[in-house]
């Protein structure tokens, strides 16, 4: 067993697990935050992506033990104050997401993208999308409400 | 355009499911906090097919952390087995353990659970499981499954074949003879699986001081998950609880009583402690539940003009290794729908089913998936042989408006269609009058592009006559149930279990039309047993249709009770001329609507509260359920178009251009229903390019992993453009249809005409999915 | 799918984390970003016994311009080289390449030691770093040495790496005036690896025809395979003779012949991408 320290979402959680343990399941069951979905844990599904040091990372390819003086954010943390953030406001106007597993790890991967490029072209996002699997949307609505909340943003 | 015949059916309304799914408070089975759940693990075979001589279990039970270790022994004494044995003819009856005792029969049975403090601890205990097998020959496909001297896959079977059906109408033979060319066709779809993102997963709590078990788990059927997993617990119905909050996702994943769900809940009632399990991606590909794997052959006899006399099926299915459903279920579907939207009279198939050492099959969206790409793929197969158009050919067998209802070969009735009109929205939508020019021009530069249409005729929403017919026990009923509380909250439930298709949204809609208030006053409870009526559940299209007719009668009644106690209030002797709208009780004086100042908070309070109040005889409260069985059959329409290059030297294939013009009759909400066409093309598409479970020849799987079995994402599929052409069904009172599975049949067979299209140069045709580059390479290099 | 139990460490300087090789031997597995050996070990067909995470030491990160070529710091991610002003200005083949690697969620996290270490025959960087005659720096209990990419490679997931040794950082020499480059890749969807890749960089004579011409291929052999010697520059007869070069492996997915087909076509796009064609 480990004891070390994880900030997520700006919070600092006490954590005794083994080293091996991922970091999907930590924030899952040791810090209780739900929102972080498992889909494959082996890193091709993106349902577990969440932010390192404001960076996007695969949560099941990484062990909370190594997460020590990061600072991790999850989906939990995006809508601030309760109020859904553009990115989030536009997937449900546009009907972005139906069965809604794989909606965390699309947002948090945006999230951080479009930081990064503010205004991509559709090819982008889909290229950037290319990393979330998810079964039920087939990409349209998702890549529209990309590119709305992207629109939104400048 | 004319006046819409509901005020909240058909809007646009953004879904009430999706800011907690938004912002990570959805409640999937593995969010649900159990105190002291214990974490199950199964051990599963690494062969297709051997004999079990032994499991150890010994060491696994002394690895830390470890509670118990339980194989196919202990399981047999507190479960029952599962009988499939449904008064079909030419279908063996079969029967299933819980785990097996005698032999595995594909590379994923499980043969014991380790339960065990932790997921981690547990996988470790799995590791010192010592399964003595004795490997024996496996079947690997259909071809080893026929054969002579092949290994028993179900030693209680005569043979492999445990299903055979034959249909025979008109006089095939007359007809081929008399035929100017019998056109043969084959078509071959291989082995896929659902890959819901949330794989399945359950957490069984054993109440002790009650008898009462309850099993959290994604469900789109709890209430026969609940029939099901009583009688094999030998526990009464009432001793069973199922819920099912948010669920990532079905595809027909999520209807089965598995086998290691059925462990769980036996290990938490044994144990006394709440146990959960979460099955890993890999398990999930190698032993959830495979579909599809279709061998298809017609004939169809024409004449020179392309008319079809005559048509002949013969469908051959690998069904794996255990029959979860009756194993003709998913292949009769396709050969009783078969011919659609087409005029034929004469018309013969044979279905035949075999047990293979596969992980078994069931239905995933659209069981009869590959029924459109047979036809449509026969119908471009006509054309091709005699020189003509497709289109025309199509246009020369179509039924027509004035055809209708129209009775296909097999007895199935049409009605309320519009195949014609689709196709002819969608061929002019991809300007099909400049297509061969457009192409001819492409070619001149090297491009080889193809243009693929398919029609679509789906059969959304199975009644009970439908299963009565086909020998299969169960209903197509669906139940609602609807309370209007004290204070005029209204609550409502249906027996469906959602998968992400709105449902809170699209039934409050619903709702809201049927009871006279507004869509956001109306919660629907969905996927508790204890709460929600026994309903069939979601399997097909049948929610909008089934769920969606339930629930509206019975806000209907709802609607016709609340106003009997305004009449009474406004001191009338009727409640005609009353009508309940946005929670207001309105008049009609002189063509007006006047409102009355009467609120359906009121009339609630007043039901509840001061029954005295009531009309002479009326019962206190709210309270109202209602059933409804649907027609045998619902079908709804669609044309596809899809065009494509073939990149001829790499093999790769490009979507340039998709698009559909659907007929699924009065739409709910509109968004729901575009994002349900989108996901289904997807799923089409996604299947026909990519997807692909595949076996060596000693079928052993060698798909483990995502990176094995490939679907599609956002870089594969293209934009898709919807052309909406609903025309409401004169069968139920709302006028829907049904829909979400016709886009996995009409993109298979519109990629799949769209490449044959544009290898037609070179003398070929594609007959196998996935089209794979390989596969593409390999048809042009053969040349 | 949870791996097996492991002992952790996370080593404050390259001294400690060979130091930590040097004690557990075979026992021991370097992780850095975690893209390929966190699904193995999740699946348990990697079991280290310990750990040793690279990601605290300091210093490994950098791209740096050094003489006429780049020096990259082996715990630099893909993202980080892809998005690099001085990687797609003075090496574009590089920059190009590693923008193809995977999804962005891996670029951010997978590092270039890692991929050159992982050596999978199918993989980005290693084919440019042979292509552009790379050199590997590894630190070892015997000091630094510096590995021609070209020899790096031995196998399938196998390099001469010792494994007491780690690499920290590769040189790739910038693009001379006038090079021009092509990458192509074909893989069945974005992101996944490529079944085959190309990789060329050449000059331009005054009359419009190729010379100094390197081909490499990836995804064909068990390793990179690169090709300088043509008996003609002509694009035709450089695909066949890449074609001819290749000796690929028969495999359930993908059959040998459309692998060298795939090599053919792919080496004379590149090489008309490249010449401006």
């Amino acid at each position: 067993m480990s004891e070390f320290e994880l900030t997520v979402n700006g919070s600092c959680y006490a954590v005794r697990a083994e080293p091996r343990k991922l970091l999907s399941d930590v924030l899952r069951e040791d810090c209780r935050l739900t929102g972080t979905h498992v889909g494959c844990e082996h890193g091709v599904c993106g349902a577990c992506t969440v932010l390192v040091d404001d960076r996007p990372a695969r949560a099941c390819l990484v062990y909370a033990v190594q997460m020590q003086g990061r600072s991790i954010t999850t989906i939990e943390a995006v809508a601030a104050g309760g109020r859904p953030s553009r990115l989030q406001q536009a997937l449900h106007e546009a009907h972005g997401l139906q069965c809604g597993f794989c909606t965390p790890g699309i947002v948090m991967t945006f999230e951080a993208y479009l930081k990064e490029n503010p205004r991509p072209s559709e090819e982008e996002v889909r290229e950037v999308l290319s990393g979330n699997l998810c079964r039920c949307t087939g990409y349209q609505n998702i890549v529209a409400a990309i590119l709305k909340a992207a629109d939104a943003k400048a | 355009m004319p006046k819409p015949r509901f005020r909240h059916i058909g809007a646009p309304l953004a879904r009430k499911e999706d800011l907690r799914l938004l912002t990570g408070h959805g409640r999937y089975v593995d969010d649900i906090e159990i105190p002291g759940a214990l974490h199950a693990h199964f051990v599963r075979s690494p062969h297709p097919h051997a004999r079990i001589r032994s499991i150890a279990t010994d060491s696994a039970r002394k690895s830390p952390g470890v509670v118990a270790v339980y194989t196919g022994a202990e399981l047999a004494q507190w479960t029952t087995p599962l009988r499939m044995a449904p008064p079909i003819e030419g279908l063996h009856p079969v029967e299933m353990a819980t785990l097996p005792v005698d032999k595995v029969r594909f590379h994923g049975d499980p043969v014991a659970c380790v339960i065990a403090a932790s997921r981690y601890l547990a996988e470790d205990a799995a590791e010192l499981v010592e399964v003595d097998y004795e490997p024996l020959a496996a079947v690997a496909d259909l071809a080893q499954a026929l054969a002579a001297d092949a290994p028993l896959v179900d030693e209680s079977l005569p043979s492999n074949l445990v299903s055979v059906q034959k249909f025979s109408t008109g006089d095939i033979a007359a007809r081929r003879r008399e035929a100017h060319r019998v056109v043969a066709c084959a078509f071959h779809q291989q082995r896929q699986t659902h890959l819901p993102i949330e794989t399945r997963g359950c957490a069984a709590v054993w109440d002790e001081g009650r008898e009462h078990l309850t099993l959290h788990i994604g469900s789109q059927v709890p209430h026969p998950l609940r029939t099901q997993l009583a009688a094999r617990l030998r526990l009464s119905e009432s001793q069973v609880t199922i819920s099912s909050l948010d669920v990532g996702g079905g595809f027909g994943q999520k209807i089965a009583l598995y086998r290691e769900e059925l462990v769980v809940a036996a290990a938490s009632r044994e144990l006394k402690r709440p146990v959960r399990w979460r099955e890993d991606r890999m398990e999930n590909l190698l032993a959830s539940s495979h579909a599809r794997e279709d061998s298809c052959r017609t004939r169809a006899a024409v004449t020179k003009e392309g008319r079809l006399l005559g048509l002949e099926l013969e469908i051959l299915e690998d069904f794996g290794a255990y029959c979860f459903y009756p194993a003709n279920y998913l292949a009769r579907v396709v050969a009783m729908i078969l011919t659609g939207p087409y005029k034929v009279r004469d018309y013969a198939f044979e279905v035949k089913v075999a047990l293979t050492n596969k992980c078994g099959n069931g239905p995933m969206r659209a069981p009869m998936a590959i029924t459109s790409w047979v036809m449509e793929g026969t119908m471009d197969a006509i054309a091709r042989e005699l020189g003509l158009d497709p289109l025309e050919v199509r246009r020369r067998n179509m039924v027509e408006a004035g055809d209708m209802p129209y009775t296909m070969p097999t007895g199935e009735v049409i009605a309320d269609i519009t195949p014609r009109e689709t196709l002819e929205a969608a061929v002019k939508a991809i300007d099909y009058a400049g297509w061969r020019a457009r192409q001819a021009a492409a070619r001149r530069e090297g491009r080889h592009l193809g243009l693929g249409l398919c029609s679509v005729v789906e059969s959304t929403t199975y009644g009970s006559r439908f299963y009565k017919a086909a020998g299969i026990p169960g209903s197509g009923h669906e139940a609602a149930w609807l309370r209007i509380e004290p204070s005029g909250a209204v609550n409502a439930a249906v027996g469906l279990g959602a998968t992400g298709q709105g449902y809170e949204t699209a039934f409050a809609q619903v709702v809201a039309d049927g009871l006279g208030v507004d869509p956001s006053s109306v919660r629907l409870q969905l996927g508790n047993t204890d709460v929600a009526p026994y309903g069939m559940g979601s399997r097909g299209a049948r929610g909008g249709t089934a769920g969606g007719t339930a629930l509206f009668l019975c806000a209907r009644d709802a609607n016709e009770k609340v106003l009997a106690i305004a009449a009474r209030m406004l001191g009338f002797d009727s409640a005609e001329g009353l009508h309940l709208a946005d929670g207001k009780v309105e008049r009609d004086i002189l063509g007006e609507r006047v409102d009355t100042g009467i609120t359906l908070a009121q009339l609630a309070r007043t039901a509840y509260l001061d029954p005295t109040a009531l009309p002479a005889g009326m019962a206190p409260g709210l309270d109202f359920s209602k059933t409804y069985d649907p027609p045998p059959m619902t079908y709804s329409n669609a044309a596809h178009a899809c065009e494509v290059e073939v990149d001829v030297e790499t093999g790769a294939l490009r979507i340039l251009r998709y698009l559909v013009a659907e007929d699924c009759g009065t739409v709910l909400n509109p968004l729901v229903v575009e994002g349900q066409q989108h996901g289904a093309i997807a799923m089409g598409l996604s299947g026909a390019l990519l997807e692909h479970m595949r076996y060596d020849e000693h079928a052993q799987n060698i798909t483990g992993s995502l990176a094995d079995y490939l679907v599609a994402t956002a870089t594969d599929l293209p934009s898709f453009e919807v052309i909406a052409m609903h025309t409401p069904s004169r069968a139920n009172p709302v006028g829907t249809k049904g829909m979400a599975e016709g886009g996995v049949m009409g993109a298979i067979g519109a990629i799949m005409n769209a490449v044959n299209d544009a290898l037609a140069p070179f003398g070929v045709v594609a007959e196998r999915q996935p089209l794979s580059p390989d596969y593409l390479r390999s048809l042009v290099r053969r040349r | 799918m949870k791996p097996a139990p492991f002992r952790y460490h996370r080593p404050r300087s390259l001294g400690e984390a060979l130091a930590l090789l040097a004690e557990h031997g075979p026992q021991a597995k370097l992780i850095a970003g975690g893209q390929s050996l966190g699904p193995l070990m999740n699946m348990r067909l990697a079991q280290p016994a310990e750990l040793v995470d690279l990601n605290s030491l300091p210093g490994l990160d950098f791209v740096n311009e050094k003489e006429d070529a780049i020096e990259i710091g082996a715990l630099a991610t893909h993202h980080a080289v892809a998005s690099s002003p001085l990687v797609r200005s003075r090496c574009p083949l590089l920059a190009e390449a590693a923008q193809s690697i995977g999804h962005y969620a891996i670029r951010t996290r997978g590092t270039l030691g890692g991929s050159l270490a992982h050596a999978d025959p199918a993989a980005q960087l290693p084919l440019v770093a042979a292509t552009l005659g790379a050199e590997i720096a590894a630190a070892g209990p015997r000091g630094e040495r510096r590995i021609p990419a070209a020899g790096f490679f031995v196998s399938l997931m196998s390099t001469v790496l010792e494994p007491d040794e780690i690499i920290v950082s590769l040189r790739v020499p910038m693009a001379a005036p006038g090079e021009r480059h092509a990458y192509q890749q074909f893989s069945r969807r974005r992101g996944d690896f490529a079944i085959v890749a190309v990789a060329t960089t050449l000059l331009m004579d005054k009359k419009g025809n190729a010379k100094n011409l390197r081909l490499g291929i990836g995804g064909a052999e068990d390793k990179p395979v690169v090709l300088a010697e043509f008996k003609s520059l002509d694009p035709d007869a450089v695909a066949r003779a890449a074609r001819e070069a290749v000796n690929p492996a028969e495999n359930p997915r993908v059959p040998a012949v459309y692998r060298r087909e795939l090599v053919e076509v792919l080496a004379r796009r590149a090489l008309l991408k490249a010449m401006g064609k």
